[in-house]
């Protein structure tokens, strides 16, 4: 994140993500969606992300383009399907379609995963809060990602205290299952309770106050900022003009 | 004229039919220390939420008597601005944090972004904050990655960062080893030199012997003694009322009831058991 890249404004990745994501709608076939695939990964290496990026975009992507390729190509009937067996079928209309789907599924979700993996939580907060955005709206938005691992940290622990009372919470499935009802309960309960005294701390830090929010964390658009933010809409405006000409 | 003034001060919890505080008046000096004690349960917590305005502000109930803050209504007050006269920590540090701040610094300073500080002032006062509290190799971490007392001591120092002039601190040093507790006992004489009215709700007796100008006790409710502390913590009615006395007072007032002496002078801090028995020549 403190990379070159990193330290962009968040407006200005962002616009690029929006050039991708429309690019990888409009433009018809499959090719260049996957060559955005390859441009992102690239990005990623001069972020200093790239294994970063592989690993998450690996972990999630590839089941979800299989699942479609399985059913586009095997399982839809269509016109020029070919039964292999039973109901198996073989179709070049459907693996065509399935190369077209998840092609846009790549690029698309390969430009947010790096967005999210080049961008600091609190420097979103921050672009968001200087546009305009609520202040009440950005809480709930940060306090969100760094309340996850605080969940998570406490399910463990009631967890833990399950497993020294006894209660299984290790093994098959359904004994994971059967572990993790109870745990609902006190998770709930001492979340809600927390929720209270975070209130309460809240107001003694005068969150409801109705001056003018100031804000002690800068981030300042640069000269590239701006670069970025003209290139990407000149690219979607040829690219729509050269669309309609042709 | 009183900095907070609790007059005939009456509260009952929603869905409870007893009621929590009753007939509660009570005025505290500005620049004073004031220790608020009592058995769990007796509604010290209540009265700090009361003199907050939390109550009925954010928990409802039945509230009747009026609270005075620098002589001004409570209800007067809008509940955010509160916060930059009265400072409030909490006893449990996990649920002090706001939550979106990753790094100590920063959530120093949010309180006074929500006041609208500009970010130069800010800046200084966090500087001035971190070196106060010694959070110096804290300063970069994420708040939640701290242990309880650091957590606490961040807590404290991003409600002092407010720069309020009255100070309800609950069971501060609750989570806190000994040296913790003695730095944060240290933090809040400095306070106190600042001109800062502090309530300090705590267990440990003998720091509030050593720290506070005043004691206040609550039991069931309600307030049955009110002093200085030498009055107050050397009184064995103190113990009938579900209160602590110093452990180093106990011996005292029980050789000061047996030769019949009056307990109102007894020793109650180490340094004053040192002292006493330098002039009964012991030591």
């Amino acid at each position: 994140m403190d990379s070159r890249i990193g330290n962009l404004y968040p407006s200005s990745k962002f616009t690029f993500i929006i050039l991708i994501i429309l690019l990888s709608m409009l433009v018809p076939g499959f090719i260049f969606q996957y060559m955005i695939f390859l441009f992102i990964f690239l990005i990623s290496l001069f972020s200093g992300t790239a294994i970063k990026f592989l690993s998450t975009f690996m972990k999630s992507i590839p089941i979800l383009i299989l699942f479609i390729f399985i059913f586009q190509v095997f399982l839809i009937v269509n016109e020029d399907s070919q039964q292999i067996w039973a109901f198996i079928h073989f179709s070049q209309i459907g693996l065509m379609t399935s190369l077209t789907m998840t092609s846009k599924i790549v690029a698309i979700s390969s430009s947010i995963i790096w967005f999210f993996q080049v961008t600091r939580v609190k420097d979103i907060i921050y672009a968001l809060e200087q546009s305009g955005v609520s202040q009440k709206v950005t809480f709930v938005i940060a306090s969100t990602i760094q309340l996850i691992p605080q969940m998570l940290n406490l399910s463990r622990t009631i967890a833990d205290a399950q497993k020294s009372r006894g209660i299984e919470t290790e093994g098959t499935l359904f004994v994971r299952m059967k572990a993790f009802i109870p745990m609902i309960g006190p998770l709930v309960l001492s979340s809600i309770q927390q929720i209270e005294e975070r209130v309460l701390a809240l107001e003694s830090r005068a969150f409801s106050s109705k001056a003018k929010k100031t804000s002690i964390y800068e981030l300042r658009k640069q000269k590239i900022d701006y670069i970025i933010v003209i290139f990407c809409i000149l690219v979607l405006i040829v690219y729509i003009v050269w669309r309609i000409k042709l | 004229m009183s900095i907070i003034s609790l007059i005939n001060i009456n509260y009952t919890y929603p869905l409870e039919e007893k009621q929590t505080i009753h007939s509660l008046s009570l005025d505290l000096e500005k620049g004073c220390v004031y220790g608020l004690t009592g058995a769990n349960e007796s509604g010290k917590t209540t009265i700090c939420n009361i003199i907050r305005g939390f109550i009925p502000e954010l928990y409802k109930g039945e509230l009747t008597g009026e609270v005075m803050i620098k002589g001004k209504n409570i209800n007067d007050y809008n509940i955010g601005d509160l916060a930059t006269i009265i400072g409030y920590s909490f006893q449990n540090p996990f649920t002090q944090l706001s939550g979106v701040k990753d790094t100590v610094y920063e959530e120093i300073a949010y309180g006074m972004e929500n006041i609208g500080v500009p970010r130069s002032k800010m800046i200084q006062k966090v500087d001035e904050i971190v070196k106060m509290f010694q959070l110096e190799d804290l300063i970069d971490k994420n708040p939640f990655e701290l242990s309880g007392g650091q957590k606490q001591r961040v807590a404290i120092a991003s409600v002092v960062a407010l720069d309020p002039e009255i100070i309800i601190l609950d069971e501060p040093t609750s989570q806190l080893d000994p040296k913790s507790t003695e730095d944060i006992f240290e933090i809040i004489q400095l306070l106190k030199k600042q001109g800062k009215t502090i309530l300090l709700v705590e267990h440990k007796v003998d720091l509030l012997a050593a720290y506070c100008d005043e004691i206040l006790l609550i039991s069931r409710g309600e307030l049955v003694m009110q002093g200085p502390v030498k009055e107050i913590l050397s009184n064995p009615k103190v113990v009938e009322y579900g209160g602590q006395l110093p452990q180093v007072a106990l011996y005292f007032i029980k050789k000061a009831k047996a030769n019949g002496s009056s307990v109102s002078q007894v020793p109650l801090t180490v340094q004053e058991v040192y002292d006493h028995l330098n002039k009964d020549g012991e030591v």
